[in-house]
């Protein structure tokens, strides 16, 4: 249990640190952001009280504002990405004893489901994230571009992380 | 005491849910500049509509002092006019060639009711029923028949915010009437009939009475207009200067019309400093 949670402590100074030092610097096409740090809330086990999730979902969005000098925007749409992560998966598994306590992944839920989870749960995050530092509907389309563009690569990215923990393993 | 712990408990995930959501809101709106004014200016709407309804019924109630101080304006209007004729007649028989005296009008009035007004909160606001499409912009000097009001600060399509000048945060350029003395005017809580001016250099002769004007230092109000009256002297932190409490002029208290100043030259001027900045650079 210990091994675990210090394996998720690691993955979430990573996560930040690859956040604000490499993907917050590239801008694909002028339209994609990677977006990898919300792996971290996609990874988290389903059988983690709703408290602790949003407590660690919120603490990871502040950590990656505080470096990106946008204090409340990735805090607020972690937050709620995380309300959005239980019913995102149920959708896609039966709510079972099986399913009650596992840690979402390619092996874990199986590549065709696990992508569909991924997917959802990356492109709720972008629309929320850029629906906020936008904050405009003005500029839905452009909300609309960036969103769907930064979702494609993030999910391209998540998927080959997960491939690779998955080799690892 | 049992009940209220279990439904606590019942309900701490929304609680916890709750609490992290408002957080994120409270430093998405107090450190993003851009969020911020998007929320002031869509609050201002909701807020506009409704303080609207309730000031066309208690503008009413301040209608006797305002007409009362309104003549006392009027009168001294009247006064300075007929001082100014009896001037410019002199000069006329002096001067045969009066071409010379081309005149433009180097500040414009919009004139705007005031739809809900703070007094007690340390940074108070007050709200306007003209806006940008009214010509109004951020920065724009505000004042009242009596003297000077506030600064606007965000501007909605029909209605603008306007910074009062009872905002500890906001600082005015004055002088003292008749004197090329300038101090910085703000507001301390507390009275809001009463603020300071700082910074005023001690080898000034003043006496308790005199008129606190506006310097003209700046594009946001032209110079002499009226901010308030010595009261007394303060005992100051720094020994090369005084502060004098001053007696504002506007009645905050019964803040109903107001004007705001738009001044022709602010682009010219602005792009001046521009001009300036980058040469320093």
């Amino acid at each position: 249990m210990n091994k675990e949670v210090l394996l998720f402590f690691a993955l979430f100074i990573a996560l930040v640190l690859a956040q604000v030092l490499i993907c917050n610097h590239i801008i694909l096409f002028n339209v994609a952001v990677p977006i990898i740090f919300i792996y971290f809330i996609i990874r988290l086990p389903t059988g983690l009280g709703l408290n602790w999730l949003f407590t660690f979902s919120f603490l990871l969005g502040f950590s990656v504002d505080i470096f990106s000098d946008t204090p409340g925007v990735n805090a607020l749409a972690c937050t709620l990405l995380a309300v959005c992560k239980r019913p995102m998966l149920y959708a896609y598994v039966p709510r079972d004893d099986r399913t009650k306590d596992i840690i979402p992944s390619l092996s874990s839920l199986g590549p065709a489901v696990y992508a569909k989870y991924l997917l959802t749960m990356v492109a709720a995050f972008c629309l929320m994230a850029f629906s906020i530092e936008y904050f405009n509907f003005a500029n839905v389309s452009d909300i609309a571009i960036m969103a769907s563009a930064s979702c494609v690569f993030s999910f391209v990215l998540l998927l080959g992380l997960d491939s690779l923990m998955l080799t690892k393993s | 005491m049992r009940n209220l712990l279990n439904f606590l408990i019942h309900y701490s995930t929304w609680f916890v849910f709750l609490f992290y959501v408002v957080l994120s809101c409270v430093l998405l709106f107090s450190h993003n500049t851009f969020q911020q004014s998007i929320y002031l200016s869509s609050a201002n709407i909701v807020a506009s509509k409704i303080f609207g309804a309730a000031t066309n019924v208690t503008d009413y109630f301040n209608l006797r002092t305002i007409n009362a101080s309104l003549q006392e304006r009027n009168a001294q209007l009247e006064n300075e006019v007929f001082n100014l004729q009896n001037e410019i007649n002199g000069y006329r028989t002096i001067l045969n060639d009066t071409n010379a005296l081309t005149f433009s009008r180097r500040f414009n009035y919009v004139s705007a009711s005031v739809l809900n007004n703070s007094l007690r909160r340390p940074r108070n606001y007050f709200t306007i029923d003209k806006g940008a499409s009214d010509g109004v912009k951020t920065g724009m000097g505000v004042v009242d028949q009596n003297g000077v009001v506030g600064i606007v600060n965000v501007t909605s399509p029909h209605t603008a915010r306007i910074i009062s000048l009872l905002n500890e945060t906001q600082h005015f350029s004055v002088k003292i009437k008749d004197t090329p003395f300038v101090g910085s005017l703000s507001w301390k809580g507390g009275d809001p009939a009463t603020a300071y001016v700082e910074e005023i250099p001690r080898h000034v002769r003043y006496t308790i009475g005199d008129t606190i004007v506006t310097s003209g230092f700046s594009t946001t109000f032209p110079e002499g207009i009226p901010v308030g009256t010595v009261m007394a002297r303060v005992r100051s932190a720094d020994d090369n200067f005084f502060v004098l409490k001053v007696r504002l002029t506007s009645d905050f208290t019964t803040l109903s019309t107001v004007r705001v100043l738009q001044d022709a030259l602010k682009a010219e001027l602005d792009s001046l400093t521009q001009f300036d900045l980058r040469i320093d650079e």
